[in-house]
């Protein structure tokens, strides 16, 4: 009874007027002045795919490290299409050609790199699957534009409104399509695959049908955020859409965030964009340095993720004095201070 | 095709360039022994070491291949200082901590750089740099060769330390199976703490090897990680010398590639025989098989 009570306060006073917040707030203010608006929609991308990565390496176990080899697939689909005649501006037709088709090289991959790989194979065998799209896309002749890129028609831009509204669109479904998997037995599949596979096998579970479905919707999401992405820039090329950084930063904030739990990749993605930008405008000549140091501080102390921050936050309680310099300088361990 | 000559021509050219991965690669699969992750950080502090090398080079004119005697003691102690003041504590937390603090390592590092060589790209100039040696009429660069040579004697030395020396058997042990290795009374971490401090000194060698033959900037380092982990595959993990001549074999790939096919494709050729090797035989091209995580 209190545990409904409580979770009806979270919704009440948390979510709900956040929310509300977030749909109304670009009709408070000028969209094309507000400097909140973009930070928001680059956001809202990052949440989906940080969402996307914890569907697959969360609940499946499965780490890949390719998240960036969809997302410039999803943009230069949405690119070739637009040049092509075959899509228009902001067609849903587009986004959803960019998402399937991340889907399906994400189950044609899937297919021999998930039957036969494990663990940090899996992960290496997507990243190689990234560096190849963007070595193809750059050594594509006209249709890709080589290393220049595509350019779009920026003429069709009107206003960041229906930007911030798709993200935020496609945020909500890819929360939405996480929370109702992971509680059906879709769900208990997944994880039964993360905790222990050939148990999960042996109970039956056609295992590499559900790895491939993970991962192909986690693609899904990315390849929809590329569209997204593609038709803000304007211009895209390989070196931009193919950036390491779309498949490493959502690994980097899902973790952050909590692995497998459904906040942890929107607490980490909105908590890290905001000290990315924050850094960027206070000390803009350091700013990376200090990410880096926070990413290892984080790590040190709250290895379970910010999410489970209040878990963890026995941590640092009752610790002698002079603890942090003692286990920095002096090496002890936990077991030798006893 | 090509014809004869220029196919040997390439051919040592790749096998020269692939053994400044080939050292890179052996740091990354001892430290891989030990903690079980990909340490992505490898590169940065490969770089770090060619911008020390440089420095030394420049300000007190120690010749580059020289710079080695003091760098390699001051690697290994960066190595074991941060395994014990970092990793031996996030790596009781699992996997995914220590892989991040890899991560935040890096970006530390590459940005750390940045701020104070400035992003332009470095490169040592010495009075031999453009000795070549000729075989017939085949040319050798003399400081790519001194790398080959660097990077043999380096292996050679690993490989002496994990077969012949005691501290060696424990690190092979402990790479093997961490639970059964402290049963028999091998300390988990002063066997991590070594080997992670001799992987880093191999980031060190392998970085000098950059300095002398290429020029460099601060993010430059992250493609070396990726090219050590490729060449870990071909040589399968845990094998000291299978890594060494993955590196080579990575290196003629490439040059071959680049050769034949178009330079801008050389990347691409290399992940796809890294994909076809880890999907058909992942304990490496020469490995037996291996137990994988």
């Amino acid at each position: 009874m209190r545990l409904i009570k409580k979770k009806r306060a979270v919704w009440g006073f948390g979510i709900f007027p956040v929310f509300v917040f977030l749909i109304s707030y670009p009709y408070l203010v000028n969209p094309e002045e507000s400097y909140l608006i973009s930070f928001l929609f680059l956001t809202f991308l990052y949440v989906t795919l940080a969402q996307g990565w914890n569907l697959v390496a969360g609940y499946t176990g499965q780490a890949s490290l390719g998240q960036h080899a969809f997302f410039g697939l999803g943009a230069y689909i949405t690119a070739i299409t637009w040049r092509a005649g075959w899509t228009g501006y902001l067609d849903p037709l587009a986004m959803a050609l960019s998402g399937g088709g991340a889907a399906l090289l994400a189950i044609m991959i899937g297919m021999p790199l998930l039957a036969k790989l494990r663990g940090d194979y899996f992960a290496l065998g997507t990243l190689g699957l990234g560096e190849i799209l963007r070595v193809i896309f750059t050594q594509g002749g006209t249709l890709t534009g080589g290393p220049v890129g595509l350019m779009l028609p920026s003429s069709a831009y009107q206003s960041l409104r229906p930007y911030y509204y798709l993200a935020l669109l496609i945020l909500l479904l890819s929360l939405v399509t996480t929370a109702l998997l992971v509680r059906s037995r879709f769900g208990l599949a997944f994880i039964a695959i993360r905790e222990e596979e050939q148990a999960a096998a042996a109970n039956g579970i056609p295992v590499l049908f559900f790895k491939i479905l993970a991962f192909a919707l986690g693609s899904f999401f990315a390849g929809l955020c590329g569209s997204l992405y593609a038709y803000h820039l304007f211009h895209i090329h390989p070196s931009g859409v193919f950036n390491l950084n779309f498949a490493l930063l959502p690994v980097l904030m899902t973790i952050l965030g909590g692995i497998g739990t459904l906040w942890g990749p929107l607490i980490g993605a909105v908590v890290l964009n905001t000290l990315f930008e924050l850094a960027n405008i206070w000390l803009p000549e350091i700013h990376p340095i200090i990410s880096g140091v926070f990413i290892i501080l984080v790590m040190m102390f709250l290895p379970q993720g910010l999410v489970n921050l209040k878990a963890q936050a026995g941590f640092f309680h009752g610790l002698p004095k002079g603890f942090l310099l003692e286990r920095v300088f002096f090496f002890k361990t936990d077991k030798e201070r006893r | 095709m090509m014809s004869g000559l220029i196919f040997w021509q390439v051919l040592i050219n790749g096998i020269l360039f692939g053994s400044m991965y080939g050292i890179a690669a052996i740091g990354l699969s001892l430290i891989f022994g030990s903690m079980q992750i990909i340490f992505i950080a490898q590169g940065a502090f490969m770089i770090l070491s060619a911008y020390l090398c440089y420095w030394l080079f420049t300000l007190t004119s120690i010749d580059p291949f020289l710079s080695l005697i003091p760098l390699l003691p001051l690697f290994f102690g960066f190595g074991w200082i941060l395994y014990r003041g970092i990793f031996h504590h996030v790596a009781r937390a699992g996997k995914n901590p220590s892989l991040l603090v890899a991560f935040g390592l890096m970006i530390l590092l590459e940005n750390l750089m940045s701020v104070i060589w400035t992003p332009n790209p470095r490169a040592i100039k010495t009075s031999y740099t453009a000795w070549g040696l000729s075989l017939g009429s085949i040319q050798i660069s003399f400081t790519r060769l001194m790398v080959f040579i660097t990077s043999l004697a380096a292996t050679g030395l690993v490989y002496l330390f994990i077969k012949k020396t005691l501290w060696g058997k424990a690190v092979l042990a402990a790479s093997e199976d961490m639970e059964a290795a402290a049963l028999v009374g091998i300390s988990p971490r002063r066997v991590s703490s070594i080997t992670f401090a001799i992987g880093i000194a191999l980031a060190g060698i392998a970085g000098v090897a950059t300095a002398t033959t290429y020029p460099f900037d601060p993010y430059f380092g992250f493609i070396f990680s990726l090219k050590a982990l490729i060449a870990i595959a071909f040589g399968g993990i845990g094998n000291v010398v299978g890594a060494l001549l993955g590196g080579i074999i990575l290196g003629v790939i490439e040059s071959i590639g680049a050769y034949s096919i178009g330079g801008g494709w050389a990347d691409a050729i290399s992940y796809a025989a890294f994909l076809l090797v880890i999907m058909f035989r992942p304990e490496g091209l020469f490995g037996r098989s291996y137990r994988m995580a």
